[in-house]
């Protein structure tokens, strides 16, 4: 009998993108938010067999315990595809929390929307069991393709069509030098499964071998577009600017943890054999991705570009651990795996939430430039508290979710080990946490103290979307919660450990 | 290494065969054909119709749609000849399987037609 209740959260995905699509043919023009609900129904049934599946072990009725393999190692339900997984569905739910409202306003289609999006966590969701190349490549393409589609979403504005066309052609050439490198790896291997491919670079000595070096930095460099670090990144603040906010929320959260997922599960299982090959490239591009995107959002005027350019960083302090594991054995491996997942988790939270109050306050003030945003805190107090918080976590300041993330990834750099690298890393990553800073309280500064510029409108009173107001409401309990009891996530990140430890 | 580059001289013999056989069937057949050019014999050839337009014609942009939704279903051919073939040897669990297959493919027929893309006037 095969293991249905392993893919249940795939089956029920996948049935609800079917709905989804003959749901939108019946409804009317006025009731389309209702295929926006289906959505949001589909994703939270979907998180049921996760959880189902994470408790197996206490279940009575459930036999297998412990990951589960399927089709012969290609697919693995462990703890860490269920955390990331779980992540996913989340992502998705805030995010359509956030559409509901805004592409409601706006006069385009909306049942496809709501579809896209889907289809897009459920390429997600795939890849995080994807144990061998072509799984995971039909996964990043499933994450990928709608997302083009979404970028450009509001067709009659020439900077939607820009956003979508700079990330089609990035995309498409990320996937060409990702799947060239896929095609050399396999060549030299005979392996797609992970476990294959390490075994086999254990066995054959592939680590000297210029032609398996090259098949690693192309599978990186595929990767790296796809978590826009520097110097592949040159899409992502056009692209998020250009699409509409939800999407550049999606894309700067969904996608790119879907990108983290790939390379984490590839570099720790597939290259694990060859730490040093992937190790040193990663400590480059955590390097420029902290620096670059760090002094260039200083300059940034547009609200949503500076939060293109904030997470471009983050992309960098995610890889931060990840750059050290290559020089570590068992026990520091497993930490500086711990220290990228939880950082994934709480960037989650953090940047989908900054983007909601971005939404809200874009739709008050009715400009995403920053100068006029100006004295928002004396006529929409709420609003201006909500966005300070969210920065200020982004920033990393205690008690806010943040510097949980900052704590482990600064303990796994220079915790376990002490090698002239590491510490000259975690100085970078420590002067780029105080740039930072700088423009996150700019924006705060803005805000508060800034006069309301001449032409704004500060009389009438401010209207939040309820769909928003929720998205804002989970994001600042998540936020403000998780900064106070950071073992709440930190469990989720614990859990995925495992996948670090066969090494 | 050696043995690896010494299979390429087959290679190389077959394409320099290759490109010999070409250049001596068409200079024989240019030096022992009789020249009588005409209109008709310097046309396109089409599959055998008159050609319609030039070469530089445009095609309307709504038949990528038709292309895109051709493509969809030549694909689903070429999923169902191997199965086919193999639908004894799998049994009723393949059966089923392509049923949900095509079902699924439907539901973007249905979705296309709802939607009137088939309709050419609009």
């Amino acid at each position: 009998m095969f293991d249905y209740h392993a893919i249940a959260p795939e089956l029920i995905l996948g049935v609800t993108l079917i709905a989804v699509v003959f749901i939108d043919l019946i409804l009317s023009d006025r009731y389309k938010y209702l295929v926006g609900v289906t959505a949001l129904v589909g994703l939270t049934a979907a998180a049921f067999p996760l959880l189902t599946l994470a408790v197996c072990g206490d279940l009575s009725t459930c036999a297998d315990t412990g990951s589960r393999v399927l089709f012969g190692g290609s697919y693995v339900i462990d703890d860490f595809a269920l955390v990331l997984k779980g992540l996913f569905i989340v992502v998705g739910v805030i995010t359509l929390l956030l559409s509901v409202g805004y592409i409601e306003s706006d006069d385009y289609y909306q049942g496809e929307f709501y579809f896209l999006v889907l289809a897009s966590i459920t390429g997600a969701v795939v890849m995080a069991s994807s144990r061998d190349l072509i799984t995971m490549f039909i996964g990043l393409e499933l994450v990928s393709g709608p997302a083009f589609l979404l970028a450009g979403w509001r067709k009659g504005d020439t900077r939607s069509n820009e956003a979508a066309l700079k990330f089609f052609l990035i995309g498409v050439l990320s996937a060409a030098i990702l799947l060239f490198g896929m095609s050399l790896v396999y060549g030299l291997t005979g392996e797609v499964t992970f476990t294959g491919i390490a075994a086999a670079s254990a066995a054959l000595d592939l680590a000297n071998e210029p032609a398996f070096v090259l098949a690693v930095v192309f599978v990186l460099v595929g990767f790296a577009f796809k978590i826009s670090a520097v110097p592949f990144h040159f899409w992502a603040p056009d692209t998020y600017q250009g699409a509409p906010t939800p999407v550049a929320a999606y894309l700067s959260v969904g996608s790119k943890t879907a990108g983290f997922v790939g390379l984490l599960t590839l570099c720790y299982q597939a290259f694990g054999p060859v730490r040093e090959i992937w190790g040193p490239i990663l400590w480059i591009l955590a390097v420029l991705s902290m620096t670059v995107g760090n002094l260039v959002a200083l300059r940034q005027t547009n609200i949503v570009r500076l939060l293109g350019y904030s997470s471009i960083a983050h992309a960098g302090f995610i890889l931060v651990p990840f750059a050290m594991a290559a020089t570590y054995d068992s026990v520091g491996l497993e930490d500086a795996f711990f220290g990228t997942v939880t950082y994934i988790l709480i960037y989650a939270f953090m940047n989908l939430g900054a983007f909601a109050a971005v939404i809200a306050i874009s739709a008050r003030v009715g400009s995403g430039e920053i100068d006029a945003w100006g004295g928002l805190g004396r006529y929409s107090p709420n609003l201006a508290a909500l966005v300070t918080m969210f920065f200020f976590a982004l920033a990393g300041i205690p008690p806010l979710a943040g510097w949980f993330a900052k704590f482990v990834m600064f303990r796994a750099v220079i915790g376990a080990f002490s090698s002239p690298w590491a510490i000259v890393l975690a100085a970078i990553a420590a002067v780029n946490a105080v740039i930072a800073l700088v423009y996150y309280a700019r924006v705060v500064k803005t805000v508060y103290m800034d006069p309301i510029p001449e032409h704004a409108d500060a009389d009438s009173p401010t209207v939040v979307a309820p769909s928003l107001k929720l998205a804002l409401a989970i994001t600042a309990v998540a936020v403000i919660v998780v900064g106070f009891f950071p073992q709440i996530l930190a469990f989720f990140g614990d859990a995925s450990r495992a996948l670090a430890s066969g090494m | 290494m050696t043995g690896y580059f010494e299979d390429y001289i087959t290679v190389a013999v077959f394409a320099a065969f290759g490109a010999l056989l070409v250049a001596v069937s068409v200079g024989a057949s240019a030096l022992l054909r009789p020249k009588n050019p005409s209109a008709t014999k310097s046309q396109t050839y089409e599959c055998g119709i008159d050609p319609v337009g030039g070469g530089w014609s445009q095609t309307h942009v709504r038949y990528y749609i038709f292309a895109l939704l051709f493509l969809i279903f030549d694909v689903e051919a070429v999923f169902i000849f191997p199965w086919a073939i193999q639908l004894e040897a799998l049994g009723m669990f393949a059966l089923v399987e392509m049923i949900v297959f095509i079902v699924i493919l439907l539901a973007g027929l249905v979705y296309a037609v709802r939607k009137g893309v088939l309709e050419w006037e609009s």
